[in-house]
C-alpha cells in the first residue's frame, strides 16, 4: 500500500499537532472558560459567575500592586539585561587569549536550574554569613549589613539574580549576529574617520536591529510571565508582599486560595495584556523584514 | 587590529578587563557554591570567609545522601527528563519532516500555529492544566510531567529542526529514491546521518528544560518520593534550619549534568545556530 505523499505528510505531524492542541492550545481555551466561574482548585463545584471575577480584580488593590510589581521588574529586567547583553557581546566579539572559554562561562547562569541560582545568591546575599555583605562592609560601602531579602531591598535583589540568569541570552542571541556583520562595513566607516562611538550607532546597530526585535519581543515575554525565579525568592524572607508579580499573584490564588478561578482570570488577563502589548510592538518597530 | 608588543594597547587593556569582570560576574557565584559544599561548618560561618576550604571535607554531601531524599529525585528528574526528551524528538522529527518535504493544505497555518505556542509561558497554562490534570486522574504521576514537557517543549524543538531539515538538500534523498530506495531507507540512510547533530542538540534543550522546570513538578506532584530535583531542594532550602553546606552540595550536584550536556551544544551556540530557541 502506497500513500499519497499529501496523506504521508498529515500522518507525520499529526502527533505534533494533537499533542499542541490537547495540551497547550485547549488548556488556555480551556482557562478562558474557567475564568467566568467560581471554581474551587480542588473540589469539583464550579457555579457560574459571569464577569465578576474580573470586576472583583478591578476593585483588588492587590491585583493593582501585582500589575505595579510586575511592571517594575519587568521593565527594569529587560532594559538591564538588553544593555549588559549587548555590552558583553561587544567585548566577546573581540579578538583575545581564552575567548572561547569566556564565551562559554558567560553562557552559564542561563543554563543552570533557577533553584540553583536562587539558593547560590540567597547565600550570597545572606544578611549575616554572606560574602556580599561581607566585601560591602569590608571597604565601608555600608556600615550595617544590608538586609537583601528585606522589605527594602528584595526588589533590588530580583532584579539583580534576574538580569545575572538571564542576560546570557541577550549576548548569545547578539553575538551570533555581530559575526555575521561584514567587516568592510567598519573598514569603510574608518576610512570615513568615524569614532568608535559612531561605527557603533552607525553601523553595528542598525545591523542588530532585526536580531534586536526578537530578542526584544521574546524576552519581555518571558520576563512578564516569569514565574519560578520571583516565586523561589519569596520563599521564607517574609518580605515575598514586595516582589509579587502578576505571575505569583496568579499562583497564590490558585493554589493557596484555591480560587481556580480567579487564578485562570489572571492569566487570562496575563495574556491579554500580551497580546495586547505584542500587536502593538509589531505596528512600531516591524519594518518588512522576516523573523 | 592585533598589535603584537608586549605591552597591550590600551584598545586592549581595556578589552582584556572587561573580559576578566565578565569572567568573574558569570562565575563566582558558581566557585563560591563549589567552594562551600565542601567547607566544613565552622569554615561556612567564619569571617573573614576563606576562598578556599582549608579543611576540605565531603561531609555535606554525606549529609545529603543519608538524610535526605536527593538520590531519589536525582532518580525522578533523570526518567522524567529522558522520556519527555524521547518523546518529544520522536515527535518533533517526523514533524519536521513533514513540514519540510510534503506539500499539503494547512502546512503554513501549522507552521504559524507552532510559532504561536512557542510564546506561551508555563504560567499562562498551568492553572487550566491542573485543573483538567485532575479531572483525568493523573495528577501525581511522572507520566502527567512527561505529557506536559513533552507539550511544553514540541514548539520550539520543531522550530528548531524545521530550521535543521531545511537546511538538508532536498536533491540528496532525491538521489537515493531514483536509485530504487524506498522513502523509509532512504530517510534512515541519507537523512538521519545528516539530521542528527541537530537533533541531538535540540534534544539536549529539551532536557536541560525538563531538568531546570520547577513549575510543572511544583503543581502536578504531591507525593515527596515523587518529586524531582528542583522542587526537592527548594522544599529542602524551606524545611527547617537552613544547612548551608548540604543545600550548596545539592546545588553544585544538580548543576552537573546541565553543565556537560552544555558543552557538547556550546559550539553549536557559539555558531549561533539555534538563536533565540530556548525558552526561560
Amino acid at each position: 500500500m502506497r500513500l499519497s505523499p499529501q496523506k504521508t505528510g498529515i500522518i507525520l505531524i499529526l502527533p505534533a499537532v494533537l499533542l499542541i492542541c490537547s495540551l497547550l492550545v485547549y488548556p488556555v481555551v480551556y482557562g478562558i472558560w474557567l475564568s467566568f466561574f467560581k471554581k474551587h482548585s480542588f473540589f469539583p463545584d464550579q457555579k457560574f459567575a459571569g464577569l465578576a471575577n474580573y470586576l472583583y480584580l478591578m476593585r483588588d488593590p492587590d491585583f493593582w500592586m501585582s500589575v505595579w510589581y510586575g511592571t517594575v521588574y519587568s521593565v527594569s529586567t529587560i532594559v538591564l539585561q538588553i544593555v549588559i547583553g549587548i555590552i558583553a557581546a561587544l567585548i566577546l566579539n573581540e579578538a583575545f587569549r581564552g575567548r572561547n572559554f569566556v564565551r562559554g562561562v558567560v553562557l552559564f547562569p542561563y543554563m543552570i536550574p533557577t533553584v540553583v541560582a536562587i539558593i547560590l545568591w540567597k547565600w550570597l546575599l545572606n544578611n549575616q554569613f554572606g560574602l556580599v555583605n561581607y566585601l560591602l562592609l569590608a571597604i565601608g560601602v555600608v556600615e550595617n549589613p544590608v538586609s537583601w531579602m528585606g522589605k527594602d531591598h528584595i526588589m533590588t535583589s530580583l532584579i539583580i539574580i534576574s538580569v545575572w540568569e538571564f542576560f546570557p541570552f541577550v549576548v548569545l542571541s547578539v553575538l551570533a549576529r555581530l559575526q555575521t556583520i561584514p567587516l568592510d562595513l567598519y573598514e569603510a566607516a574608518k576610512v570615513d574617520g568615524a569614532s568608535a562611538w559612531s561605527r557603533f550607532i552607525h553601523v553595528t546597530l542598525p545591523q542588530l536591529r532585526n536580531v534586536l526585535f526578537v530578542v526584544i519581543l521574546l524576552r519581555s515575554i518571558w520576563m512578564f510571565t516569569k514565574f519560578d525565579t520571583v516565586w523561589l525568592l519569596t520563599q521564607g524572607g517574609g518580605a515575598e508582599k514586595y516582589i509579587r508579580t502578576l505571575p505569583v499573584y496568579a499562583y497564590m490564588r490558585t493554589f493557596m486560595y484555591y480560587q481556580a478561578g480567579l487564578g485562570a482570570t489572571l492569566a487570562v488577563i496575563m495574556f491579554g495584556i500580551l497580546i495586547v502589548s505584542t500587536m502593538i510592538y509589531f505596528r512600531m518597530f516591524r519594518r518588512e523584514e522576516e523573523i | 587590529m592585533k598589535s603584537k608588543n608586549a605591552f597591550l594597547s590600551l584598545r586592549g587593556q581595556v578589552i582584556y578587563w572587561s573580559a576578566a569582570i565578565l569572567l568573574v560576574a558569570a562565575a563566582f557565584p558558581f566557585f563560591w557554591m563549589v567552594s562551600t559544599s565542601f567547607k566544613p561548618l565552622r569554615e561556612i560561618f567564619v569571617s573573614p570567609p576563606y576562598f578556599f576550604p582549608k579543611d576540605f571535607t565531603l561531609a555535606n554531601f554525606d549529609r545529603l545522601f543519608e538524610q535526605t531524599r536527593f538520590l531519589i529525585y536525582f532518580k525522578n528528574s533523570l526518567f522524567v527528563s529522558s522520556s519527555a526528551v524521547v518523546l518529544t524528538m520522536t515527535i518533533a522529527s517526523l514533524g519536521a519532516y513533514s513540514l519540510t518535504r510534503f506539500k499539503f493544505y494547512g502546512r503554513e497555518k501549522i507552521a504559524s500555529l507552532i510559532l504561536f505556542t512557542y510564546m506561551f509561558a508555563p504560567i499562562m497554562i498551568v492553572i487550566p492544566f491542573y485543573v483538567l490534570i485532575r479531572k483525568i486522574g493523573i495528577a501525581n504521576t511522572h507520566f502527567a510531567l512527561i505529557m506536559a514537557y513533552t507539550a511544553f517543549c514540541l514548539p520550539f524543538s520543531l522550530w528548531l529542526l524545521r530550521a535543521f531539515f531545511q537546511s538538508i538538500p532536498m536533491v540528496l534523498e532525491e538521489a537515493a529514491l531514483t536509485d530504487g530506495a524506498g522513502r523509509i531507507r532512504a530517510v534512515i540512510y541519507v537523512i538521519l546521518p545528516l539530521a542528527l547533530p541537530g537533533i541531538i542538540a535540540t534534544g539536549i534543550f529539551t532536557f536541560i528544560l525538563a531538568w531546570n522546570d520547577y513549575i510543572f513538578v511544583r503543581i502536578l506532584i504531591t507525593s515527596d518520593e515523587l518529586k524531582t530535583l528542583s522542587v526537592g531542594i527548594a522544599d529542602l532550602y524551606n524545611a527547617t534550619v537552613i544547612d548551608w553546606g548540604m543545600i550548596m552540595a545539592g546545588g553544585m550536584l544538580i548543576t552537573v549534568p546541565v553543565l556537560v550536556f552544555f558543552v557538547f551544544i556550546q559550539r553549536y551556540l557559539i555558531a549561533g545556530w539555534g538563536t533565540g530557541t530556548i525558552k526561560g
